[in-house]
């Protein structure tokens, strides 16, 4: 009884590789006596298990593999994130970051990473750039999407194709740096504010919203906005003594004009808000690849223990049943 | 009272710890702010900040950008920023015989202008770098 309930399992390991070929196990059958393709079947079903187990092996060291890649990277460009981030604050102190503000023009700079494989920050970007398009849209109101990176631009693609005025993307490819002083003889930077400059001039709006992940930790990214105003704007709301009723406190110096510098302010601004968008985004993606790798490689070593247990189980039914065979032939001789 | 200063750059900060006196070269002069300065807001030039600190003079070579002054704080944002003993003065130099070999080599409007503001930040570093002017 359970000798046969063993053999149905090893059958049933074995119909999968068969049943696309039914010609085969015909002639196989025929040609040799019956008990070879028991065991036959046999062979095969631990092969079947077997190889299953070798590409899951190989799968966990790609993803272990990746997940080292992910952290030696990560390591690197977090210290460059952290250094980058004591910029924006003096100009939020300044500038103020009015997310609620109510413009005509927007323009949702959505920062996203070239590569998939590192969890959900590709789509968390997209998704609170389609909430910050939906939540601005209105009559006579405009909004228009620039886009950083390969994910982004495949997602948004699909359904807000003639909003989009700009891509960009293999961001990540070369180093990121904000200028190019410290361009090193064969390396090539990304110049964060060259890109910044390209946006600013081709693209018309009275605020940029820059849509991205903040790094918190290497489990945490928060989706963030931060708004970056036109310098029309900025000087209306200074005057209206609204939002930015503060920066009216301060003499502007230094040009012909106040337009001239909150011109020249917002530029900067805007490079500063994008060169840190950049990297915390990139951050954020080394440190999803990261975990989205380290559960995988998990998860592949949960799949070798049950394969592991599924084929030791096979082998010990088929040398079983060899055994009962060989035996109950010997005692049928002797008796 | 004591003045904060703090000279930022994108990518990492320079300087942030008091000092007693700095002179600043905005795009309309220099100015010296001492404790208790009105608050301005102001355009930074490719220049050199000056910085009293235990009655010495120290340099920074700065590259362009903003500062805001207010309530005893100084804030300088700029593309970049350079403390005038971190310049090798050979190698300052070297870049500026090139910057200035590029200015006369340079074409038509952009190149020029790009040429010209290589040079000035080429001088700005020099000048930062010795430590007698």
């Amino acid at each position: 009884m359970a000798m046969a309930a063993l053999r149905r399992e090893g059958r049933r390991f074995a119909t999968p590789l068969i049943s696309p070929n039914p010609a085969t196990v015909f002639r196989s059958s025929i040609i040799p006596s019956e008990e070879p393709v028991l065991s036959g079947v046999r062979c095969i079903s631990t092969q079947v298990v077997r190889n299953r187990m070798k590409s899951v092996k190989n799968i966990q060291k790609i993803t272990k593999a990746m997940k080292m890649v992910a952290a030696s990277k990560l390591r690197a460009i977090q210290t460059r994130a952290e250094n980058s981030r004591g910029l924006w604050q003096p100009f939020t102190a300044l500038l103020g970051d009015t997310p609620s503000i109510d413009v005509k023009k927007n323009v949702i700079v959505t920062i996203s990473a070239d590569k998939g494989l590192c969890g959900g920050i590709n789509s968390t970007s997209v998704k609170i750039s389609r909430a910050m398009h939906k939540l601005n849209s209105g009559p006579d109101k405009e909004n228009k999407y620039v886009v950083l990176g390969e994910k982004a631009k495949a997602q948004l693609v699909r359904d807000s194709k003639k909003d989009i005025e700009l891509v960009m993307t293999e961001l990540q490819k070369n180093p990121l740096n904000y200028t190019q002083r410290s361009l090193v003889a064969g390396v090539k930077w990304v110049m964060v504010s060259v890109m910044a400059d390209d946006i600013l001039k081709n693209v018309e709006f009275d605020a940029l919203r820059i849509v991205y992940n903040k790094f918190q930790s290497v489990v945490s990214f928060l989706p963030t906005v931060s708004t970056v105003l036109s310098p029309e704007v900025v000087e209306r709301e200074a005057e209206s003594g609204g939002k930015l009723g503060d920066l009216d406190l301060y003499e502007i110096e230094g040009a012909e004009t106040k337009g001239e510098v909150l011109q020249n302010l917002t530029e900067f601004q805007f490079s500063c808000m994008m060169y840190n968008a950049v990297l915390e985004n990139a951050t954020s993606e080394q440190g999803a690849r990261m975990s989205a790798m380290d559960s995988s490689s998990r998860n592949a070593g949960d799949m070798l223990d049950r394969l592991t247990l599924t084929y030791n189980r096979t082998r010990q039914a088929s040398i079983t049943t060899e055994l009962i065979e060989i035996i109950s032939g010997a005692s049928a001789l002797e008796g | 009272m004591t003045l904060n200063l703090s000279v930022l750059t994108p990518n990492r900060i320079v300087w942030d710890s008091e000092v007693e006196e700095i002179v600043l070269s905005t795009n309309s002069g220099q100015i010296g702010i001492l404790p208790n300065h009105a608050p301005i807001a102001t355009a930074v030039d490719i220049g050199i900040l000056r910085i009293r600190l235990n009655d010495q003079w120290l340099t920074m070579a700065l590259m362009g950008g903003f500062a805001r002054i207010g309530n005893n704080e100084i804030t300088v944002l700029v593309n970049d920023a350079e403390k005038g003993s971190d310049i090798n003065p050979q190698e300052a130099q070297q870049t500026l015989e090139i910057a200035e070999a590029n200015v006369k080599k340079a074409e038509g409007r952009r190149q020029k202008i790009e040429a010209n503001l290589a040079l000035r930040r080429a001088r700005t570093r020099v000048e930062a770098s010795n430590p007698i002017s």
